[in-house]
């Protein structure tokens, strides 16, 4: 995933970090390197977008 | 070919003896620059991918024989420099230092050496075997970059190599620099004066014996590096506190710029080291997006462009065509004239007893008020609004907004930095509180937060307010002049009373570039769909306890407490019931002053006081238990009763201001 702000990879295991106001979890991702809140990308619409599974770019 | 060193461990009691029968080339860089594909072209099939130990990091491990050698090739996580922030990067790092390669292939990405050439020299200066790989040669020579490789090879005293590993482009050129690898050789860089004066300082503290350059290893501690702090502190025993002793008063004496004036004399050494090695031809002008991306951050024609940005993406696209044509047809049509008709009529036919019927469609009903707010009016608005959010963010506009306002943030004692937590507050206040922790000193965090609570409203407000000061010429701008002079002057006001250091900022700029549909659809229907999640559930509890607040007379008896306060805002009673609702969210407080609007109970005078008013006015609920989280009960009681009586007062004149002059009347 790649960073809004910063545009930095921030790797797939850093922790959400929540108010702990939604149910379920916190959907967000912060950026470790500049802060940035990232909407941690919903599975339905990856899918429906054909984002999941694309292959890495390297 | 079989071996025996030494190798200090990050955090040894003494050093460690390690054996091994094959030589290892580590591969480092940063992520997405082609060094698993490398890796993969070194290594072929036989790869094994496990957790780095104590960690859950995967490394992928593999073999290679090159003239008769054998080498153990490892793939490390992607790291931006030597100073770790992630598990990722600490991990590369630890491993770099723990293991001793024989050879570090650095991979770096050609278009962008400039940017990725100061992580060479941090490798360079830590003294590790290093061979420069510029990968993607190919796609840089298409964009008309010239690379003088022996030039580069001769300045940075290491094997340099171009390539273009996916079309297996310098391979051959690769293993060569491999098999004939030189350890000895390399290149010495000086910093300026008085920074070479405090590294040796703390170099020359240093007695143990370690697996990084002395210098290097200064340059770290001077940056704050705990793990390798904690590890000299173990080697160095009792002479710690001599060590300790130079850093934290060299440290202190360079609070304020200590990291930039790093950041900046290796971008100075870099910008050396390019020089007549790296050149962009001269048919290839500027792209437009380098062109933009100055324009940007000029003040002189970045404010301009900021205002554009604001008219065409938050009032044209937000203000005029999500809160005047989506909600018009959902709430007026679709609701208005089908939905919620229907619903009553079978109402009226089915719910016999008073109160359910008050409670399903009564005046604060689920269905007339929850769930219209929530479908017809609020997500309508912060739909839009995010899709013009997505579309900004991937453009890289947003690194380019805080180099723009750095200097005026300065001037309200925050920097930069803070363009985050303002930003995001235009979507929700409460998360953009938790965000305020990524400023540097506690000065900023409370500024941050005041400002929040008192000048940032949240997507839906703005959409909602917007769409409504839309109608009336002239209001919008008083709205926004009086939003903008109240966030200047009270983080003028702040700045000077709240004590603290003033922290430097500097950041990276990404490259400026259209945003990509895939990820401005999967970004917006992603916030859209969390945001309708969260707020549903709570519009529909909103409307319970208004509803029970009106049965029981508790609402009414709000009301008239805030009658007073309304006479003098110059506003209409009916006004103090969407004030009781802001408090429970911002937006379902904005979405009350929509009703009434669009009821006609307010002329544009009083439409734009209550506006006001309202977007200054304490934050909601969950905001303010975010705050008293993050800042603790003092700060946050003290923001509310600030931002409560500011709101009014500035209500109060503002009412008065515009009956004076007849403006807007």
């Amino acid at each position: 995933m790649i960073c809004g702000f910063c545009r930095k990879e921030i790797p797939a295991k850093t922790p959400e970090q929540g108010c702990g106001r939604c149910g379920g979890g916190c959907r967000k991702v912060h950026c470790p390197y500049c802060g940035y809140e990232n909407p941690l990308p919903s599975p339905l619409f990856e899918k429906l977008l054909g984002q999941k599974g694309k292959k890495k770019q390297e | 070919m079989c071996e025996s060193v030494q190798v200090m461990k990050c955090c040894p009691e003494t050093p460690v003896e390690i054996s091994w029968s094959e030589r290892k080339l580590f591969l480092v860089g940063n992520p997405n620059v082609g060094k698993s594909v490398l890796f993969n072209a070194l290594t072929g099939a036989y790869t094994t991918v496990s957790n780095y130990p104590g960690t859950s990091v995967e490394i992928s491990r593999g073999e290679c024989e090159l003239h008769g050698v054998r080498y153990e090739v490892l793939d490390t996580p992607g790291m931006y420099s030597l100073l770790p922030i992630t598990e990722e990067e600490r991990v590369a790092r630890d491993i770099l230092l723990q293991e001793r390669p024989d050879v570090v292939l650095h991979v770096i990405d050609a278009r962008n050496i400039e940017r990725m050439l100061p992580m060479t020299l941090q490798l360079i200066e830590s003294g590790l075997p290093l061979i420069l790989v510029i990968n993607i040669m190919d796609e840089a020579e298409r964009l008309g970059l010239k690379f003088d490789l022996p030039l580069l090879e001769e300045k940075l005293g290491i094997p340099v190599v171009g390539a273009a590993v996916r079309r297996k482009r310098g391979l051959k050129e690769i293993r060569a620099a491999i098999v004939g690898f030189d350890p000895q050789q390399r290149a010495a860089f000086s910093y300026a004066a008085d920074l070479e004066r405090d590294i040796s300082r703390v170099a020359s503290c240093l007695t143990g014996a370690y697996a990084i350059d002395p210098r290097a290893l200064s340059l770290l501690l001077l940056q704050r590096d705990e793990s390798l702090s904690e590890m000299v502190r173990k080697v160095e025993g009792d002479n710690y506190a001599a060590v300790e002793g130079a850093v934290n008063e060299i440290v202190f004496e360079r609070r304020v710029d200590l990291h930039l004036r790093i950041s900046l004399e290796r971008k100075r050494i870099c910008k050396g080291v390019l020089e007549g090695a790296f050149s962009q031809s001269e048919e290839q002008s500027p792209s437009w997006g380098d062109r933009l991306s100055a324009l940007t951050m000029n003040p002189w024609t970045g404010f301009p462009l900021l205002l554009a940005v604001l008219y065409f993406g938050l009032y044209q696209f937000v203000g005029h065509f999500g809160a005047g044509t989506i909600v018009d047809f959902l709430e007026g049509h679709l609701f208005g004239a089908y939905i919620n008709p229907w619903v009553i009529a079978l109402s009226d036919k089915y719910l016999t007893w008073p109160w359910l019927y008050e409670l399903m469609v009564g005046e604060y009903g689920i269905i007339t008020l929850g769930v219209r707010y929530a479908v017809a009016i609020v997500l309508p608005i912060v739909g839009t609004f995010f899709i013009a959010f997505s579309m900004i963010e991937d453009s890289g506009y947003f690194p380019r907004l805080a180099m723009l306002v750095d200097r005026i943030f300065k001037r309200i004692g925050l920097n930069g930095r803070a363009v985050i937590p303002i930003v995001l507050g235009f979507g929700c206040d409460t998360m953009a509180t938790i965000v305020t922790r990524t400023l540097e000193t506690r000065r900023e965090r409370v500024i941050a937060t005041l400002l929040l609570a008192l000048a940032i409203p949240c997507s839906a407000q703005l959409g909602v307010i917007l769409g409504l000061l839309s109608a009336a010429p002239g209001a919008l701008l008083v709205w926004s002049l009086c939003l903008l002079g109240i966030f200047l002057l009270i983080g003028f006001l702040s700045a000077r009373l709240v004590p603290g250091e003033r922290p430097m900022f500097y950041m990276e700029i990404p490259p400026l570039r259209m945003p990509q549909p895939r990820n401005v659809l999967v970004k917006t229907l992603t916030r859209m769909q969390w945001y309708f999640m969260e707020i549903f559930p709570l519009f529909i509890i909103a409307s319970v306890l208004l509803v029970v607040g009106k049965l029981t007379g508790v609402l009414a008896w709000l009301v008239s407490l805030l009658e007073p306060v309304m006479h003098l805002l110059g506003l209409p009673s009916e006004v103090a019931a969407a004030f009781i609702f802001g408090f429970f969210r911002r937006d379902f407080g904005a979405a009350g002053l929509y009703d009434l609007q669009t009821n006609g109970l307010l002329n544009p005078v009083q439409l734009t006081v209550a506006a006001v008013t309202l977007t200054l006015f304490v934050p909601c609920v969950a905001q303010f238990l975010v705050m008293k989280k993050e800042r603790g009960w003092r700060t946050s009681v003290g923001i509310f009763v600030i931002v409560t009586l500011l709101a009014f007062t500035v209500g109060f004149g503002l009412n008065r201001l515009l009956l004076l002059t007849g403006i807007l009347a």
